[in-house]
């Protein structure tokens, strides 16, 4: 219908392709407009006359590397990374005389980390491979020699004549010649394209009708002249050229790549743009990849890490260049003496030490740190947040799914929360929930929100069974006997029902469509309110069936006699339509019998200025259920009526239709005219609709801002909407002090009435800073009581657009940032980008987008994470964000669940990696001083290179996977915890100086007490121990102490954390027997010979190894006691306080609670651990895993979701329309 | 039929499913004041026995040590020692007398000592060619012996600093006139005599250059059986260290005299490095070091410490753990 009306202006946004950074990857096209020849022209059907174009073929690839590039371009990649690049440059400077340590030192590490990344991206872009594979190899009917030949996408060429069927993918961009509909139309679906799932209409010229069947399309000899590929989706401009005829040709007749063939049996179309030269493949382009701001702390640490290296580098050089002395003759001083050991250079001494050092003590470096990271962060994603239960969404079969597994421990940061209205916080369904007629009021349901007060106070809520009598529809959800199936005759006020269902079945502009059956009829409403009332007349037996110009005609049920219809025509003289100065809509209707009356509904204080006198009670019990209503979060608006006489009507139309043909300010004189009419009403009662919300959201916004996250709402809705949203989620009450910044003021609208563009914007920026000035001078008072009323800020787009500009910005976010909630309303999608912008920037808090819709894009991607709402209509949210979930509420999963357990881990790697590196090259260093600063390696070259790789690396991964601190209940019991995480409490620079300090210490401890022992004999025989036994001996209690340090530092112990430990330390020993145990001939390793098991010989081996790690971990013991008891973390005190509950730790237990699982649990849980299956909306050819599954599934073969680098997935081109 | 395979099958699968739902069965340690001093209390139940064990052993152990360097030099030569040590021409012989204060049970071990040497040195470290000693002159790469390697185009073996800087003084002990028997056999480690030094290899060439650095070897005797040499190439972790001389197989007793006569053929002087002589007996634990035993009693004491301090401080400030009055956002609603 009206898929290309919104196509008009390209939706591309120039500003921000620019700032995108080109892909690292073969394909490149996005950014390529290929400028002359200006002009493409393809020969359909003539395969040689194109073969002289040498168009490029269908098959495409999306692969990075190929066989002779993965090698080169993937270690660029690689290096990139500064530790990697450092590990490189100290590797090959261990290859110079230099170097105390054997070039193997460095390299080994170096090389296991690069093969363990570089056999990643083979596997990865393998896959891609297959995924590719598995696209071209896709059949599609090609004409061939007066037939049909079923070829593979492949082998397509330009210019081709195609055939395509129901529900099959377009193989290229087409154009569109003939199709079995009548009229040549065809209907495709473009989700993977733009996310919208509505059919669109594609129409053949009409000329190309009749190349239906082979025979016929054999004939078509046409030519194609059209521009040259371009990555526009809804433009085209080419001239299709038969017969000597030019046929202009518009996006009407092409047909894209990407989209699907929906109710037509088939169509035949010419190949106008293959391969990566179709639209879609143009499109593809990479999501700037987000980096968390822990790990931009991380880089910090890395470079003070970096700072530390060099001084004591230069500590240990300037000793060496005191100590250097001939005097040491057993030095061999005296001769020839390289620069390095020569007295007489005692500079260059300096120098060259200060290399060998650094080659030294490269272990403080952490280089696995980051492959660590990595693949916890791919298991948390992909493992954890994807295979969650709770937060997968049965109904609409939509697991959580993590995009990017980069930002996992963000999650655990956030601080402030962008919410979209409509869609993720509310269903975007109206619902006829309750009405009060006459005083009385029907309607026996509970909102989300007040079921949520009640629950707060402790009341239990009964769900409430809904009656055997009940009539539930989309769009209606009342409950109550005493109303349905016409039992409101037996109401005490029928007559009033009567006027109260004929108003909101007439007076209304909603259009009916489709079959005139009760069941079958669609209403076609500007706003879903007024199609939720017209549903509800139906309901009530007021069934709305047709409309001409001038007449409703209604089906009406019961009102004479119980169970009698007659169909009833009203005449609709006037319609005093909707705006947003009336708030209010009124229609003049002539019943059959000649009854003049005026039905109006509007607003609450807009019908209650203009009610007659009279009727006090009535209205003031009205009014009680109005805010009755209103505190429930529901949408009100009140019905009138008014019986008119036929000359007073005659004498006013004439003024009306007056009113209606001036030329001037039309508008505002229909106003007048209808002021004249709109009075002495008479109230018939209020609807109060449900702006049904999400499942759960009032109390997960209860739960979030619980745990110290704010939560501003963005939407494109009225303020008044918008305002009633918040209270219904309980971000807005009663008890907060609210202020309202908003255009609708008397002073601005009578500047814009004067039209002049300039000087209204200069008078509204001035009033918003009067506002503002005003508003934050009220607020400054409550800033410093912490038990103060909470603020809240509602403003417009309007203000907001002033309040932006860098001169009142400052003054807007000290306002916002102290508000407990901020709505703002009727802004623009850049808007929405600027706002989270503008706290992302000038607060530098954690910020966190949640949107469904293209208009929520922009924001998603300029927070620091971004969350899509998935399952629903449109997928474009979803390829732009971070994360996608399918309802609002398992944000409470995502964030103070995995977000925090994200958080916590991660920082718990870090620390422990910092310290385990540090503890270890202090050693080192500490030995330096022993040895005359001159660089000599305290350890094999082995035992260093394998520290960071084997000994120690394992057991690290696993507590980053599994540790947890309280169960995810508590944690959701208690969101309060979740500020710890806001406060970076476990990686600040405080915690890195005391794990620095543990460091230090226990390296004092490991090398002093092995060499204040080793002083004398420690054998039996009285021989003594070298150096090479010495440093066996302090590795040893090394790896067995930082092993053990990491068991200290958990949570929670499972038994992989025991075996992954024991594997490490068991992997030591086993390393050291076979080692020192086995001389080669080639490589004699004569220093570690037998070393080991001379050391366990003597009983000194067994009394330190259990002194030693005892003495380096008592500090930390001590620190760990005293700091539990007397500063203790929050979820420690949780921890406590849960500490006897019961868990089902028995495995065998849990399984039998997991054969209790219900069928549909059962089922629910298999589903989950599926891969996730999204290809139906998710973006074609944009490299993202729907696109490979969907396509894999095809085939019957199955497909993970897509490893790692999930990061880098393209996605489409944003487009900032709003909603 | 396929029902254990089924069964694997389902036990897999939910073990996975516990560990995707991050359920896996865990042990949830909580340090609990019971916890710390039970801790601290058992740490110092375990190592003050230990400490004591290991002290008492230390303490078995009698050591004499005399420092010789200074008084084997002639009063007249102590200005310039050094140029004493380097001429040839003087007598190097000197007499030591030391007295048993304890009785000493065979076999008594005997070290020298040597101080501010650095036998860790990176340079003189990497000065040797395990490949030579092993299979020697036959091997010819000896560059990693520099600046020992070749004598006037000879290879030199055993080549390198370590060997040339051999340790050259020379001990005998007389008790009441009669020789004490000193062996000087199994000094070394075995592994080292068996595997890491030739037996047929011979030194060659050994100290016939213009600068000599210390002991000469007989160059007779295969490499393997040359026991000072083995031990003196072990080189040694810190720059004060003990080498095992030998070891006199008779027991000594209380008011023993020694005379020591000695050759005090090495330099130390021009780097001010101390010689010491030193008698030591052996227990279970090695040699007299009290090092361990201290280091063991004070870990346990400071534990048996803090245990008593813990529990002092949970008798008078009792914390209620899992006190929810410490939760931060209970603290502000009791304080506001």
């Amino acid at each position: 219908m009206s898929g290309w009306d919104a196509v008009n202006s390209p939706k591309s946004q120039p500003g921000s392709s620019s700032s995108r950074k080109t892909p690292a990857r073969t394909v490149t096209l996005g950014r390529v407009q290929p400028q002359a020849p200006a002009l493409r022209t393809i020969f359909c059907n003539d395969c040689d006359a194109n073969m002289a174009h040498r168009y490029r073929g269908n098959s495409i690839s999306t692969t990075k590397y190929n066989i002779f590039t993965f090698l080169p371009k993937g270690l660029y990649e690689q290096f990139r990374r500064v530790a990697n690049l450092y590990f490189l440059m100290v590797s090959i400077l261990s290859t110079t005389p230099y170097s105390p340590v054997n070039p193997v030192t460095n390299m080994v590490p170096l090389s296991l980390v690069l093969m363990f990344s570089l056999i990643k991206e083979a596997f990865e872009d393998w896959q891609r491979l297959q995924n590719d594979k598995a696209i071209n190899n896709i059949p599609v009917d090609v004409l061939q020699e007066q037939g049909w030949e079923t070829l593979q996408w492949k082998k397509l060429h330009v210019g081709d004549i195609i055939r395509v069927k129901q529900d099959e993918f377009f193989p290229a961009d087409i154009l569109l010649l003939a199709s079995t509909n009548s009229d040549g139309v065809c209907y495709i679906e473009s989700a993977n394209l733009d996310g919208e799932t509505n059919l669109k209409i594609r129409k053949a010229l009409e000329k190309t009708w009749d190349y239906l069947t082979p025979e016929k399309a054999c004939e078509f000899k046409g030519e194609v002249q059209c521009e040259q590929p371009n990555n526009s989706l809804y433009t085209f401009t080419g001239n299709l050229v038969i017969d000597n005829q030019t046929l202009p040709l518009s996006p009407n007749q092409i047909l894209l790549r990407g989209c699907s063939l929906k109710n037509t049996d088939f169509i035949v179309g010419a190949v106008i743009f293959t391969g990566h030269e179709t639209k879609v493949m143009m499109n593809s382009m990479n999501v700037p990849s987000k980096r968390s701001t822990l790990e931009r702390k991380l880089d910090k640490l890395i470079l003070a890490l970096f700072c530390t290296l060099f001084s004591l580098c230069l500590v240990g050089a300037m000793g060496s260049g005191i100590f250097i002395d001939r005097k040491y003759f057993y030095l061999g001083l005296l001769e020839n003496v390289e620069d390095q050991f020569n007295p007489n250079r005692r500079f260059m001494v300096i120098i060259l030490t200060m290399l060998t050092l650094l080659t030294l003590y490269s272990t403080i470096i952490p280089i696995s740190l980051y492959v660590s990271i990595e693949t916890i962060k791919f298991i948390q994603s992909s493992q954890f947040i994807n295979k969650d239960l709770n937060m997968y969404h049965a109904e609409t079969n939509t697991p959580a799914s993590a995009r990017t597994s980069n930002l996992n421990e963000e999650l655990g940061q956030v601080e402030y929360i962008f919410s979209d209205k409509t869609g993720t916080l509310t269903r975007n369904l109206m619902e006829f929930f309750k009405c009060s007629i006459g005083g009385e009021i029907y309607g026996a349901g509970m909102t989300e929100i007040e079921r949520d007060i009640s629950e707060r106070k402790g009341i239990k809520v009964q769900e409430v069974q809904m009656s055997a009598g009940s009539v539930r529809e989309k769009g209606f959800n009342f409950d109550d006997v005493r109303l349905i199936r016409g039992a409101w005759r037996n109401e005490p006020n029928h007559d009033v029902c009567k006027e109260f269902f004929r108003c909101i079945a007439i007076c209304h502009t909603v259009l009916p469509e489709g079959n005139e059956s009760p069941e079958k009829i669609k209403y076609q409403a500007a706003s879903p309110d007024e199609a939720a009332l017209v549903l509800a007349a139906k309901k009530f037996g007021f069934f709305f069936y047709r409309r001409t110009p001038t007449m409703i005609y209604v089906r009406e049920s019961h009102v004479e006699t119980m169970g009698k219809t007659q169909d009833v025509s009203y005449e609709i003289l006037n319609v005093l339509e909707f705006n947003s100065t009336r708030k209010r809509q009124s229609v003049v209707c002539r019943y059959p019998d000649g009854r003049l009356v005026l039905y109006c509904k509007g607003a609450d204080t807009v019908i209650y200025e203009r009610l007659g006198i009279g009727n006090d009670d009535l209205n003031k019990v009205t009014r009680d259920h109005l805010e009755q209503f209103g505190s429930a979060g529901l949408r009100t608006l009140c019905l009138a009526y008014r019986d008119l006489a036929p000359g007073f009507y005659e004498g006013w139309n004439e003024k009306f239709i007056k009113a209606k043909s001036s030329l001037r300010d039309r508008e505002k004189r229909l106003d007048e005219v209808a002021e004249l009419k709109e009075k002495d009403l008479i109230l018939i009662g209020a609807t109060a609709i449900e702006d049904k919300l999400q499942e759960g959201v009032p109390s997960c916004i209860q739960t979030l801002s619980r745990a110290g996250i704010k939560i501003w709402v963005l939407t494109g809705d009225k303020m008044e909407t918008a305002i009633n949203i918040a209270y219904a989620c309980n971000l807005l009450n009663n008890e907060m002090i609210q202020f309202i910044i908003s255009s609708e003021t008397d002073a601005i609208r009578e500047v814009e009435e004067r039209g002049e563009q300039a000087e209204t914007a200069l008078f509204i920026k001035e009033e918003v800073r009067k506002q503002l000035k005003q508003c934050l001078d009220e607020a400054q008072q409550y800033f410093c009581s912490p038990s103060g009323p909470k603020l809240g800020l509602v403003i417009d787009g309007k203000c907001l657009m002033c309040a932006l500009d860098p001169s009142l910005r400052v003054m807007l976010l000290t306002l916002s940032l102290n508000c407990a909630s901020v709505v703002c309303c009727r802004v623009s999608p850049l808007q929405k980008a600027q706002v989270t912008s503008l706290v992302k920037r000038g607060a530098r808090k954690i910020t966190l987008s949640i949107g469904d819709g293209a208009n929520d894009v922009s924001m998603i991607q300029a927070a620091h994470i971004g969350i899509g709402i998935s399952g629903l209509e449109g997928m474009q949210a979803v390829m732009a964000s971070d994360f996608s979930i399918a309802q609002f509420r398992f944000l409470e999963d995502l964030l103070l669940m995995h977000g925090r357990w994200a958080y916590i881990r991660l920082c718990k790697v870090v620390m422990y990696f910092f310290y385990k590196n540090l503890a270890f090259s202090l050693t080192q260093f500490w030995f330096t001083f022993n040895t005359g600063f001159c660089g000599q390696r305290f350890y094999d070259d082995w035992f260093q290179s394998l520290y960071n790789v084997i000994f120690t690396a394992l057991p690290v991964v696993f507590v980053g996977v599994l540790d947890k601190d309280i169960s995810p209940s508590l944690s959701k019991k208690y969101p309060e915890l979740y500020k710890e995480g806001v406060r970076h409490m476990f990686f600040k620079w405080r915690v890195v100086a005391l794990w620095a300090f543990f460091a230090v210490y226990q390296s004092l401890v490991f090398f002093y007490f092995i060499s204040a022992t080793c002083s004398t004999s420690l054998d039996p025989s009285g021989k003594m121990f070298g150096l090479w036994d010495v440093s066996t001996m302090a590795y040893t209690c090394i790896v067995v102490t930082v092993n053990l340090r990491l068991l200290m530092m958990c949570n929670s112990i499972t038994r992989w954390h025991c075996i992954s430990v024991g594997g490490s330390i068991l992997a030591w020993f086993l390393f050291i027997f076979l080692y020192s145990g086995i001389t080669t001939p080639l490589d004699r390793n004569d220093n570690m010979y037998w070393v080991i098991y001379i050391l366990m010989g003597t009983s000194y081996f067994y009394v330190t190894l259990l002194l030693v790690p005892v003495a380096a971990l008592l500090v930390d013991f001590l620190y760990l006691s005293v700091q539990r008891w007397f500063f203790p973390y929050d979820y420690q005190i949780v921890q406590e306080m849960h500490k006897d509950d019961i868990q089902s730790t028995d495995p065998s237990e849990l399984l039998e609670s997991k054969q209790q699982l219900t069928p549909d649990e059962a089922r629910c849980r298999e589903i989950s651990q599926l891969p996730k299956e999204v290809s139906r909306h998710s973006g074609f050819a944009f490299d993202s895993p729907g696109y490979e599954s969907f396509f894999a599934s095809q085939f019957g073969k199955y497909v993970p979701p897509k490893a790692w680098d999930v990061a880098r997935r393209g996605s489409m081109r944003s487009k900032a329309t709003p909603k | 039929m396929t029902d254990p395979n089924r069964e694997r099958y389902r036990i897999r699968e939910t073990a996975f499913y516990l560990f995707t739902q991050q359920s896996l069965p865990a042990c949830k340690p909580v340090l609990t004041p019971g916890w710390v001093i039970t801790i601290f209390l058992f740490m110092g139940l375990i190592f003050i026995p230990v400490g004591l064990v290991t002290l008492r052993a230390s303490h078995s152990v009698v050591e004499i040590v005399d420092r010789y360097d200074i008084e084997c030099v002639p009063e007249s030569s102590r200005i310039d020692k050094i140029s004493y040590i380097q001429d040839d021409s003087i007598p190097k012989n000197c007499s030591r007398f030391m007295k048993v204060r304890k009785y000493m049970k065979a076999p008594i071990n005997i070290y020298y000592q040597l101080d501010n040497y650095y036998q860790n040195h990176r340079r003189y470290v990497k000065s040797r060619s395990d490949k030579q000693l092993l299979h020697g002159r036959k091997y010819h790469d000896t560059s990693s012996c520099q600046p020992v390697e070749l004598n006037n185009g000879q290879p030199i073996v055993p080549c390198g600093l370590i060997a040339w800087s051999l340790f050259n003084d020379s001990f005998t002990f007389i008790r009441e006139r009669a020789e004490l028997k000193v062996n000087r056999k199994n000094i070394a480690w075995k592994s080292d005599r068996d595997h890491k030094f030739g037996k047929n290899v011979h030194p060659f060439s050994f100290q016939n250059g213009t600068l000599i650095g210390g002991g000469k070897l007989y160059p007779k005797i295969p490499l393997s059986d040359q026991e000072d040499l083995i031990v003196w190439m072990r080189t040694s972790a810190l720059p004060s260290f003990r080498k095992l001389y030998g070891r006199i197989e008779e027991d000594l007793d209380v008011d023993d005299v020694i005379v020591v006569n000695l050759m005090n053929n090495y330099n130390t002087y021009s780097f001010g490095g101390k010689k010491k002589l030193v008698l030591s007996t052996s227990s279970w634990l090695g040699g007299k070091n009290n090092f361990l035993g201290h280091a063991c009693i004070i870990v346990g004491c400071s534990s048996l410490v803090l245990a008593i301090v813990f529990t002092l401080l949970h008798l008078k400030y009792r914390r209620p753990y899992g006190d929810t009055s410490y939760l931060p956002w209970n603290r502000k609603s009791l304080s506001g």
